[in-house]
């Protein structure tokens, strides 16, 4: 297990890459560090690396500071983005390269290079120099010589983020499985959402330089800490309602800011007010919703179509609803037009609440996932 | 405003590299469409060459019918954004804006106006006092945008604007990239390699590989009848899975073979199975395959899971079967584990086929 202990890198004098890291890197475990640019996730990664060295704080393996121990000393292996291979080696040499420092035979080695040329599809590639590879390729050569040897610690840092569509997945899936056969331990960095949820046994979120939260894919996503991580979690990003509690005929109840209509506040939520009329917000997930285009029980508050996304399986419609817009997940063949009247099951019950950006209240989980015009279900 | 066309495009390079074959499209009065396709697909040069800033070395555009290969691209009124932006490091974000008006002899007031109505499309509204360097990047894109659009130019170029920008950035800047359009009409060109971005934002949607126009189509279209296997494997994601076989008639029915699998080709396809090519790919996305566990089950396939990757809202199930991995999208209460066998069914409404020669699709009726 490697812990980071109260880590925090500054340069110059003001300005920080991460302040007072507290997580822990269980052994065989794949996490994910999670955020947008700038938040620190790279220096994260150069600091277990021993590429650079807290401003303070300690990094410890196995109750032992790292602080002292040279990187090659580390037994850390690291894929980064700018892909440094060398540049007059094949790529089958530079495959091979972190494999030579080991007394293993040529043949072993020649079968290493073959097995992960296979995984990452680079078979016919084996004999150029990285001069002549696509971005793509390059970083498919980077990951395969980062991974192809053991280590204590896998560090990869958008490693597949510059692939395209089809290849990313099949990478998504390789370094899933690569985890699990080689109960490797992973520190993977991304900024994309899915890639996050589809890798991580835990997703750490970071922003500016603070851990926001530490999880589970299903603890981020369905009980996120803050309205941070509840909108860059999950795709598309949850939407959110600005709300003022207030009192209706003796019953509590939250007007929708810059609309008319009203959500009945339930028991269970109501004692988690403080008795302040501002800084509430409502948030929900474009498939914690359903759309009708009449008013139903379950349908009661009206909101005006402005965008329809797309998405070929699904299509995620913008709904306006006084000033903000809420996104939902409707069928493809559900098309409303632009202006539409269409009712929203809104229900607080059914939303996540927040206070001043930080969580109040989650929904309990009761929700069937995403519905798609194709078979969802298990065989007919 | 204005209808954009294209006819019979080329853009060589030197003497040799073709990177545009002969394209022809129209685009219409106030219409988004996006140019897909991977990188070296001639999207780029083709958006290029509309800017004005490649020579157009065969065909011709025309801009309302009249053809622009010898004007300037500032004769063309053609606003473009790109994924940098050079704001002007010294001047305000409203003064970045208010340039371009000052420049064409605008008045005080008119200046004010636009500035003020592109800071709000844009959302800006709080940022007009300050100068780039404070900045986050994607507010500096925002501005760029804004910065191009201000003398509302006839056409709104734009060449992968948001394929930087983390997840929630990108579906704001979607949001915003759609309202630009819907509020004020302009015909926009959209370069991208991703396919969600052109699905979920355009009107038409222009499929190229290498240099030509594999398909036009509304995304709609293009999602559930792709007209051949290129297009099939680039949009949609996850991506379709491909099966290879052939057709084989079976006690009166015509069926698809594919080693040791087969099941019965769709309603649709039968009176035609005898002028079926003999190679054929049948193609299902994720989402229209059903995974069960239990091999009782009617099932066209059989195989043991890979990986399943839970993404909240779905899982993906990845399922390895002797010669091709499929991937299947199933509800996150479906649990398997790895090594595990599992059985898969193809909804036959969503099956499509390809000829192995040409890759060309069978082609579906319409209903």
């Amino acid at each position: 297990m490697i812990e980071l202990k109260n880590i925090s890198k500054r340069y110059g004098l003001t300005t920080f890459g991460v302040r007072d890291l507290n997580f822990e890197i269980r052994d065989q475990e794949f996490l994910v560090i999670y955020g947008p640019s700038g938040a620190g996730k790279s220096t994260t990664l150069k600091l277990l690396a021993g590429i650079i060295k807290p401003t303070s704080g300690d990094i410890v393996r196995d109750g032992q500071s790292l602080l002292e121990t040279a990187p090659e000393s580390r037994d850390m292996a690291m894929a980064f983005e700018n892909y440094a291979l060398y540049s007059h080696m094949s790529v089958r040499d530079n495959l091979a390269f972190p494999l030579h420092a080991r007394a293993m035979s040529k043949k072993e080695i020649d079968e290493r290079v073959q097995r992960m040329a296979r995984t990452l599809q680079i078979t016919d590639l084996l004999d150029r120099r990285p001069g002549f590879l696509s971005g793509g390729q390059r970083q498919r050569v980077a990951l395969g010589r980062a991974i192809i040897r053991p280590a204590s610690l896998y560090l990869l840092d958008e490693p597949i983020g510059h692939l395209d569509a089809k290849l990313r997945h099949r990478m998504r899936g390789e370094l899933k499985a690569m985890s699990a056969d080689l109960n490797a331990t992973i520190v993977l960095v991304t900024t994309a959402s899915r890639e996050a949820l589809a890798l991580g046994e835990r997703i750490a979120i970071l922003r500016e330089g603070h851990l926001q939260q530490i999880g589970t894919p299903d603890e981020v996503y369905y009980q996120p800490v803050n309205e941070f991580v509840a909108s860059f979690v999950g795709e598309p990003p949850m939407s959110f309602l600005g709300i003022e509690p207030r009192s209706d005929g003796g019953k509590l109840r939250f007007q929708i800011q810059d609309c008319d209509d009203c959500l009945d506040v339930p028991m269970q939520l109501a004692q988690h007010l403080n008795g302040q009329k501002e800084g509430y917000r409502l948030g929900v997930r474009a498939s914690e919703i359903t759309v009708s285009s009449q008013k139903d029980p379950s349908h009661q508050v009206a909101g005006e179509v402005y965008i329809v996304e797309h998405m070929g399986y699904c299509n995620i419609i913008s709904a306006k609803l006084g000033n903000g817009l809420v996104r939902v997940i409707t069928e493809s063949a559900v098309i409303p037009k632009r202006g539409e009247t269409i009712w929203l099951s809104l229900n607080a019950e059914n939303m996540h609440l927040f206070y001043q950006t930080k969580a109040l209240q989650h929904p309990s989980r009761s929700r069937d996932g995403l519905k798609t015009n194709g078979v969802m279900t298990e065989a007919r | 405003m204005a209808t954009i066309t294209l006819d019979k495009v080329s853009k060589t390079y030197g003497n040799r590299v073709e990177a545009v074959k002969s394209i022809t499209l129209e685009v219409k009065d106030g219409e988004f469409v996006a140019l897909l396709g991977p990188s070296g697909c001639g999207k780029s040069s083709t958006m290029r060459m509309i800017a004005g800033l490649e020579e157009i070395t065969e065909g011709t555009i025309s801009f309302d019918g009249k053809p622009v290969n010898n004007l300037r691209p500032r004769d063309r009124k053609v606003a473009m954004a790109f994924e940098t932006y050079a704001l002007y490091p010294t001047l305000t974000v409203y003064e970045n804006l208010a340039f371009p008006l000052r420049s064409a002899g605008w008045d005080k007031a008119k200046i004010d106006e636009k500035v003020q109505e592109y800071a709000k499309l844009l959302e800006l509204g709080r940022l007009l006092d300050r100068v780039p360097s404070d900045l986050s990047g994607g507010q500096a894109q925002r501005v760029g945008l804004a910065r191009a659009l201000v003398r509302e130019p006839a056409c709104f170029l734009l060449d992968e604007p948001i394929s930087h920008l983390d997840t929630r950035q990108r579906h704001r800047m979607r949001q915003i990239i759609m309202r630009l359009h819907l509020e004020k009409g302009f015909t926009m060109i959209y370069v991208t390699h991703d396919q969600e971005e052109a699905m979920a934002m355009a009107d038409r949607i222009v499929v190229m590989h290498e240099g030509m126009i594999r398909q036009i189509g509304t995304p709609a279209e293009i999602y559930r009848d792709p007209a051949d296997d290129f297009v099939a494997g680039f949009v949609g994601e996850p991506p379709m899975n491909f099966l290879e076989g052939s057709p084989n008639l079976d006690d009166g029915q015509w069926m698809f073979r594919s080693g040791d699998r087969q099941f019965p080709l769709p309603k649709w396809m039968q009176p035609q199975g005898d002028k079926l090519p003999s190679n054929l790919s049948m193609g299902i996305r994720p989402f229209d395959v059903a995974v069960s566990t239990d091999g009782n089950t009617p099932h066209d396939a059989a195989g043991e899971v890979f990986v399943a990757e839970n993404l909240c809202d779905y899982r993906i199930v990845a399922v390895d079967m002797t010669d091709v991995r499929f991937q299947a999208v199933t509800p996150t209460s479906f649990s398997v584990n790895r090594h595990q066998p599992v059985f898969l069914k193809f909804d036959p409404a969503f099956m499509r086929f390809f000829d192995k020669a040409t890759g060309k699709a069978i082609q579906t009726p319409r209903d």
